[in-house]
């Protein structure tokens, strides 16, 4: 591996992405808000379900293997410990975070790459307009307009996921009894740090998109290939924020109600 | 479709036919519009065009001769505004050896009269008979050559090149009597190891349709890039109506970039939006019309290319023509003073080929007309790069020869296809004989 170029393509990255958060800080992407409502349209119609989706089989998962677990050990009324920071935690965001590199970075990068070689992007600058602001900028902000919701509402498919594995599928514990553990290991902080963790990833995956498909060049070929690195490093990256998320929130204080 | 075109220019313009290229035919005048008159001694003095023979000139003839080629191609030059200015790089900025050419001074705007007289007649004396019978294209008259003759001394091959390498480059600029609105000074530009753009001094003059011909790969496109700032020379200078591109700030440049509309190979429209959509875009961004009056315009210029009836049709779903068709339409929707194509014949057949050609005459015209009414600053220049020189023939006021990133020759038309040098006879002509080869 190439460790010069690879932190060479990492500089460039740094600086196409502060060139980006200058066009959100400036206000001037606010002069494409037509162009930032549509981006958001489409995130909320084209990546919501599929993202949701996943969440959910992922909290079939954590609520299946809680409660196997915990009857295993003969405390079955404490499927929900698990469910709670299996979903919260750690695996809805990594989810979210998945979908995001696969559906919404891929996609940016293949549009944007296809733009770059079929002239769009040259065009547009020739007509005046800034295709860092007017293409880059504007899907950054509806991320941030859009996600968030999005997110919350895919916390909550897992959540009730896991209340279908849990209570309903495996029956080791009542409805009452499940909530009341789970909800006694969470709370409105560990809500707000999950959530951070999930935009971190997922501007992490807009801006990295942005970047490979703004620079792709190389006719298809190069496009794909620009696709496929960015999934790659949205994929480490989507790891790193993660480790890093839980290190940082949840590592010097577990946040339960353990040991007094 | 065929265009009139008889009533551009006025007539004070000879017709230009057709020519194939050789002596004979550069020498005989096409069939005009019958205003021409080449007959009188004191008109060949002021009308540098006239290709009849010099001993035509005392002897008065009333009957312009046939076209050699058989097109009725009359359209007489477009030089009928205010020229306002001298011509580009006069004797005394001719480059000394081994330094770098130096333009001249941009001329002052024009004020507000655009009648004037027809500009290169004040710069360039009468031309004798261009051909000289061997079949070929002849010697240039000794006025003509005298203008060549006080550039100075030819400049040095770029570095890493030798001499007999740009043997063919006679770096002539025969005078088009217009101010530049685009300039390359002394413009290097090179991707990785491979120079694309070698010591370029080139300038595209206003009002003018003009040409960048020149074998592939030798850096056409990326002239376009430069003018609209989208590459920047690793040294040298682009000017754009005497500014500095590569100095310019990102707001300066993205709005000097709306000086110009830009007709890529493929037309580039925006795959996600429609053909309304396409044209209206830059209205949109940059306007603060109304919807009905953008719609106005949007379907005036869809009309003016034969699109009016594919107004809701996507990218995916017109022909190539008819994106290049759209995409001229949309390069013009905000009037620029500059409009490039870039290669608007490719992947084109010859008959649309002409009427493209056609269409693009038709609307510098019409620009020209509306120019003068406005009373414009800068008036409309139309730059084509091509390879295609049956286009360049037909089309061109003004033609640049690249080659190894420099300029072999450029002028007018006229002046081009008479070159007595034998590399633009050679691409000018298309044949397969000459110093161009596959190497």
């Amino acid at each position: 591996m190439n460790v010069t170029g690879s932190l060479e393509t990492f500089g460039d990255i740094v600086v196409f992405v502060l060139s980006i958060l200058g066009r959100l800080a400036n206000l001037r992407v606010f002069r494409h808000f037509g162009e930032v409502l549509r981006q958001a349209g489409i995130l909320i119609l084209s990546s919501t379900l599929v993202i949701w989706g996943l969440v959910f089989i992922i909290g079939l998962q954590c609520g299946i293997e809680g409660a196997y677990f915990n009857r295993s050990v003969g405390a079955p009324a404490y499927a929900g410990v698990f469910a709670a920071w299996c979903d919260l935690r750690e695996l809805v965001p990594l989810c979210f975070g998945y979908m995001m590199a696969a559906k919404v970075g891929t996609g940016i990068v293949a549009e944007l790459g296809s733009m770059r070689i079929s002239d769009e992007i040259d065009a547009l600058e020739v007509m005046g307009i800034s295709g860092v602001t007017f293409l880059c900028a504007t899907r950054l902000l509806a991320a941030l307009i859009v996600l968030p919701f999005v997110y919350l509402c895919a916390i909550g498919a897992g959540f009730f996921a896991s209340y279908l594995a849990v209570v309903q599928q495996i029956g080791d514990v009542s409805s009452g009894g499940f909530f009341l553990i789970f909800w006694e290991f969470q709370n409105p902080p560990d809500l707000l740090y999950s959530l951070i963790k999930a935009m971190a990833m997922a501007i992490i995956i807009v801006l990295v998109g942005c970047y490979y498909g703004y620079n792709a060049s190389g006719g298809p070929v190069g496009v794909g290939t620009a696709t496929a690195k960015s999934m790659v490093f949205n994929i480490v990256a989507v790891h790193i924020v993660g480790m890093l998320g839980t290190q940082l929130f949840w590592g010097t204080n577990p946040r339960a109600p353990i040991g007094g | 479709m065929r265009f009139t075109r008889g009533k551009r220019g006025g007539d004070s313009q000879p017709a230009r036919g057709l020519s194939t290229g050789n002596g004979s035919d550069t020498g005989a005048p096409a069939p005009g519009t019958g205003a021409w008159n080449p007959g009188a001694a004191a008109d060949a003095a002021t009308a540098p065009w006239n290709p009849a023979p010099a001993a035509d000139a005392a002897s008065p003839s009333t009957t312009p001769g046939p076209s050699q080629s058989g097109f009725d191609f009359d359209r007489p030059a477009p030089l009928t505004e205010n020229g306002h200015g001298g011509d580009r790089r006069q004797p005394e900025a001719a480059p000394v050896p081994g330094a770098t050419p130096v333009p001249t001074p941009r001329p002052a705007p024009p004020e507000d009269d655009f009648t004037f007289e027809h500009p290169i007649a004040e710069h360039r004396p009468a031309r004798a008979h261009a051909g000289d019978g061997d079949g070929g294209v002849g010697p240039a008259s000794s006025s003509r050559v005298s203008v060549v003759d006080e550039q100075g001394p030819r400049p040095e091959p770029p570095a890493g090149a030798t001499e007999e390498e740009y043997k063919w480059h006679t770096y002539r600029v025969y005078p088009s009597g217009r101010p530049d609105a685009v300039e390359f000074i002394d413009t290097y530009r090179a991707f990785g190891k491979n120079r694309i753009l070698r010591g370029l001094n080139m300038g595209l003059p206003e009002g003018m349709v003009s040409m960048i011909l020149g074998p592939s790969g030798t850096g056409k496109s990326v002239c376009i890039k430069h003018m609209v700032g989208l590459l920047y020379p690793d040294q040298g200078d682009v000017l754009v109506h005497g500014h500095s591109v590569p100095n310019m700030v990102d707001d300066e440049l993205f709005e000097m970039r709306k000086k110009f509309g830009l007709l890529f190979q493929d037309g580039a429209l925006f795959g996600s939006m429609n053909l309304y959509d396409n044209v209206a875009f830059p209205l949109r961004q940059h306007t603060e019309k109304g919807e009905d009056e953008i719609e106005d315009i949007v379907m005036r210029r869809l009309n003016e290319v034969g699109l009016g009836h594919s107004r809701d049709k996507y990218p995916n779903e017109l022909s190539g023509g008819m994106r290049k068709r759209a995409g001229f339409a949309r390069a013009l929707v905000l009037e620029p003073d500059i409009v490039l194509f870039d290669e608007p014949d490719s992947g084109l057949d010859p008959v649309r080929t002409s009427l493209l050609g056609e269409l693009i005459l038709e609307v510098h015209r019409d620009m020209m007309d509306e120019a003068k009414a406005a009373q414009k600053t800068h008036l409309p220049t139309f730059c084509v790069i091509t390879h295609n020189v049956m286009m360049a023939r037909r089309t061109a006021d003004y033609i640049n020869v690249l080659w190894k990133g420099r300029i072999v020759e450029a002028g007018p038309t006229e002046d081009m296809l008479n070159s007595p040098n034998p590399f633009i006879r050679q691409f000018l002509a298309g044949e397969s004989m000459g110093p161009l080869t596959m190497d």
